[in-house]
């Protein structure tokens, strides 16, 4: 049964593939941290925080954008795995970026995008294979069922200051109460916050 | 204010750059403005649908003057489409953007313009013959809809620059409704309406502006809906309540009608 | 039937005689002259010094239009002056002399706005249908589509016309006003290539001047103070030529857009461009690519019919005289604002 999705994303070419998996509860997140910081090349992935990604399309909006600029060859950070944490932020701070979105040695639940590409392919058996004997935890369905049990979202709504008003104050005209509702308009939000990376008002 | 253009779509269109990747359908074309133009397309998944506005470049224009205004539009109106959607102005959430090759993805609204809907029904009225007076409620209730959405728009200080029976949806209440109920909600005027197409908005909160913005959709109402016109006295009631400062703006409207279009400039 | 018209709204004076044999055939230009009230470098002309020159040159005109004719008074059918829009002064100075005629030779007034005979001349010449009018010179900017008998405005300039701009530029400079303030930016920008960061003014169908003008005049200054000042983003050196290229790249941008836009909304794909301002190649040529990729075209027209003159007024003037429209005396005022949409159009269906 594989837990690993892979998707092609619309508007990307076939070749570009993404893998993604969600962990819960690991052990070694130091650990894991550390191979980014000493750029051990086993490890390229984007490790994501998962108490910050409010739903699988937050995630995934991350991942379109980061293909897209290396794509357009516009990375601003190192690789097309720190694209995808750093496009994650509302402004153009990278280093502050992975402190948030990114492993820290605090992480419990990690979610890993790994991105196939001509240059670097990677297909899902080799990832899941990697992963499972490299991440001490135990793999979920990357699914927003499971994601927003994770999420931290006052810590989100702090990251992507979205305190004053953002919808709360004011009538939406929508069917409130449903928790789905509020975070479909977290998400929304989020993604407007990411999409202005850097120019806000 | 119409978008449509035929002459253009003689030509032989090419898909904007970023379509050059497959997706699981194939983009379609909605409108064709002077500025922009809309598709119909999918973001990150083929389950979400999207609109996705495309600046193409304009030949005429110097290339470093042409890659600026569009780098500078696509942001701006991103920027106001996000502010409203914080506020809790009802329009489309921005998904996506790429200011440098001109796209902007926002939310694909179902539904059908209020021009439309207002047609169908004005339309449905005069043939089953019914007197004046009758469903006249729905139609006032629309207004009321219509006066609170651009109260709300301009209490958050963003003038929409474009405001026409074209602009403004009207969105299904029940998701479910998008599955079984669409023959129902055609013939009614109910709905959510969301504002749209915010290429020409900007921020401000100019008491002329606001009127000008009244004063443009009060135009665009008499003109294509001579019956409804006399009923836009609900919409500016229902405005005068949405703000502090809305009865300025009321007043301001009574100005700029008198002025009609602009000052005269001195030759 | 024949007309003779008089213009004088800004600073040139045109005395025109035009000819309209029979319906169907085309107009006939029997005489088309003009004098310009040229002011020194760095001044603009005043209303009451252009009154003056006006004063001092209509008679003279008129006397060489009827020659080059070759009419007589008795072959005038009317007097057609300019009612307005323009400058008080110099409106009234020709308004004047329009009156004197219309005693003495005992022909009937006809007042004209200066925008209508624009149109109405470009039309003429041209031969172009239905096309969204671009009016732009010193005193006007106006984007226009006919429709039931009016020349509706669609779009135009909030604050100061273009061609006002453009030559309070010149001044800035202090280039040379002969043969206009316009036409010698034209030429000192076809010198320029670095595009500065100048603001683009379009909101909807309209668009605004006055801050542009303001930072071009600031960014002249600096250049004067510091003649070795170079483009940030390509590290030139910036000259006033590049001055004047960054101007009208902006400014010609933006009255293309306006026009697009107009006709978008129309559905239109032909442009007509009135107005000195029109004579600019540049703007010219911006048009044409616009109007091409619509799958349309641009009309235009050289410096004796896109400048003020005065056959544009004979010519205007005399439609509306065929379908009945006289101006009498008593009510052969001129006015300072006359916009555009005010005229009832009878002439055309």
């Amino acid at each position: 049964m594989a837990l690993l999705q892979t998707l092609h994303l619309e508007h990307l070419p076939s070749s570009h593939a993404i893998h993604a998996a969600l962990y819960r509860d690991i052990k070694n997140a130091t650990h894991l941290q550390q191979q980014l910081l000493n750029g051990n090349t086993d490890f390229e992935y984007a490790f994501i925080d998962a108490g910050v990604i409010v739903s699988k399309i937050h995630a995934l909006a991350a991942a379109y954008r980061a293909v897209n600029d290396l794509l357009e060859n516009r990375l601003r950070s190192r690789n097309v795995h720190s694209e995808i944490v750093f496009s994650l932020s509302p402004n153009n701070n990278i280093a502050e970026s992975f402190r948030r979105f990114g492993i820290t040695p605090t992480t419990t639940n990690l979610l890993i995008i790994k991105v196939s590409t001509p240059t670097s392919p990677a297909a899902a058996s080799e990832v899941q294979e990697h992963l499972t004997s490299s991440i001490e935890g135990e793999q979920v369905p990357f699914e927003d069922s499971v994601l927003s049990q994770m999420t931290d979202v006052a810590r989100i709504k702090k990251i992507y200051k979205l305190n004053s008003g953002g919808g709360g104050g004011k009538k939406t005209g929508q069917v409130n109460g449903a928790k789905g509702d509020e975070r479909k308009e977290l998400e929304v939000l989020v993604l407007g916050a990411m999409a202005l990376r850097g120019v806000t008002n | 204010m119409k978008t449509e253009t035929k002459q253009a779509v003689n030509k032989q269109r090419v898909l904007p750059p970023v379509f050059q990747y497959p997706s699981a359908a194939v983009p379609l074309l909605i409108t064709q403005g002077a500025e922009a133009l809309l598709y119909r397309s999918t973001y990150l998944l083929p389950s979400i649908p999207c609109a996705l506005k495309y600046r193409p470049s304009k030949p005429y224009r110097h290339p470093i003057l042409d890659v600026r205004l569009t780098k500078h539009r696509i942001l701006s109106e991103a920027r106001v489409l996000v502010k409203c959607k914080r506020e809790g102005v009802p329009v489309p959430a921005v998904y996506a953007l790429d200011e440098a090759a001109g796209w902007l993805m926002i939310e694909w609204i179902e539904g059908e313009v209020v021009r439309i809907r207002l047609n169908e029904w004005l339309k449905r009225r005069k043939d089953e013959d019914l007197a004046e007076g009758v469903d006249d409620e729905q139609l006032l209730e629309l207004m009321t809809r219509v006066g609170s959405a651009v109260g709300r728009l301009h209490a958050v200080g963003v003038v929409h620059g474009d405001l026409t029976t074209s602009n403004l949806m009207l969105r299904p209440r029940s998701r479910e409704g998008l599955n079984g109920d669409l023959g129902a909600a055609v013939n009614t005027l109910e709905g959510d309406i969301v504002l749209i197409d915010f290429g020409l908005a900007s921020q401000s909160q100019a008491d002329e502006d606001r009127a000008v913005d009244l004063y443009v959709l009060e135009r665009a109402f008499g003109s294509t809906h001579p019956r409804a016109e006399s009923l836009f006295g609900e919409v500016l009631r229902e405005y005068g309540k949405s703000f502090k400062g809305a009865n300025v703006v009321l007043k301001k409207l009574e100005e700029v009608r008198m002025r009609g279009r602009k000052r005269s400039m001195i030759g | 039937m024949i007309a003779i018209g008089l213009e004088g709204s800004a600073n040139k004076l045109g005395v025109g005689i035009i000819s309209h044999p029979s319906p169907g055939k085309p107009a006939k230009v029997l005489s088309n002259i003009r004098h310009t009230f040229v002011t020194p470098p760095g001044e603009g002309f005043l209303p009451k010094d252009t009154a003056k020159h006006h004063r001092t040159w209509v008679v003279r005109l008129v006397k060489q239009a009827m020659v080059e004719a070759g009419v007589s008074i008795n072959d005038i059918d009317c007097i057609c002056y300019t009612k307005g829009p323009g400058m008080g002064a110099p409106l009234q100075s020709v308004a004047v002399a329009a009156r004197m005629l219309s005693l003495l030779w005992q022909k009937e007034l006809v007042g004209v706005n200066h925008c209508v005979g624009h149109i109405e001349m470009g039309r003429e010449i041209t031969g172009a249908q239905n096309p969204v009018v671009l009016y732009v010179s010193g005193g006007n900017t106006q984007v226009i589509a006919y429709a039931e008998q009016r020349y509706r405005i669609f779009g135009e300039a909030l604050d100061i016309a273009v061609g006002n701009c453009l030559d309070r530029f010149a001044r800035t400079l202090e280039i040379s006003n002969d043969p206009a303030p316009g036409y010698n930016i034209e030429q000192l920008a076809k010198k320029g290539k670095v595009l500065l960061d100048l603001p683009y003014a379009v909101k909807g169908m309209d668009c605004s001047f006055s801050g542009i003008l303001a930072s071009i005049d600031i960014l002249a200054g600096d250049l004067k103070a510091n003649p070795d000042q170079r483009d940030p983003l390509t590290g030139e050196v910036i000259t006033t030529a590049d001055l004047c290229f960054s101007l009208q790249e902006t400014v010609y941008a933006m009255l293309v857009e306006i026009t697009e836009r107009a006709m978008a909304h129309v559905g239109s794909n032909q442009v007509l461009i009135v107005g000195g301002v029109g004579c600019n190649e540049r703007l010219q040529e911006m048009m044409g690519i616009m109007a091409k990729d619509r799958g349309g075209s641009v009309f235009g027209m050289d410096e004796r019919f896109a400048i003020d003159n005065g056959i544009m007024i004979a010519h205007a003037g005399l439609e509306a005289y065929k379908t009945g429209f006289t101006t009498p005396l008593e009510e052969s005022t001129c006015t300072q604002r006359f916009r555009t949409d005010e005229v009832f159009v009878r002439w055309r269906d």
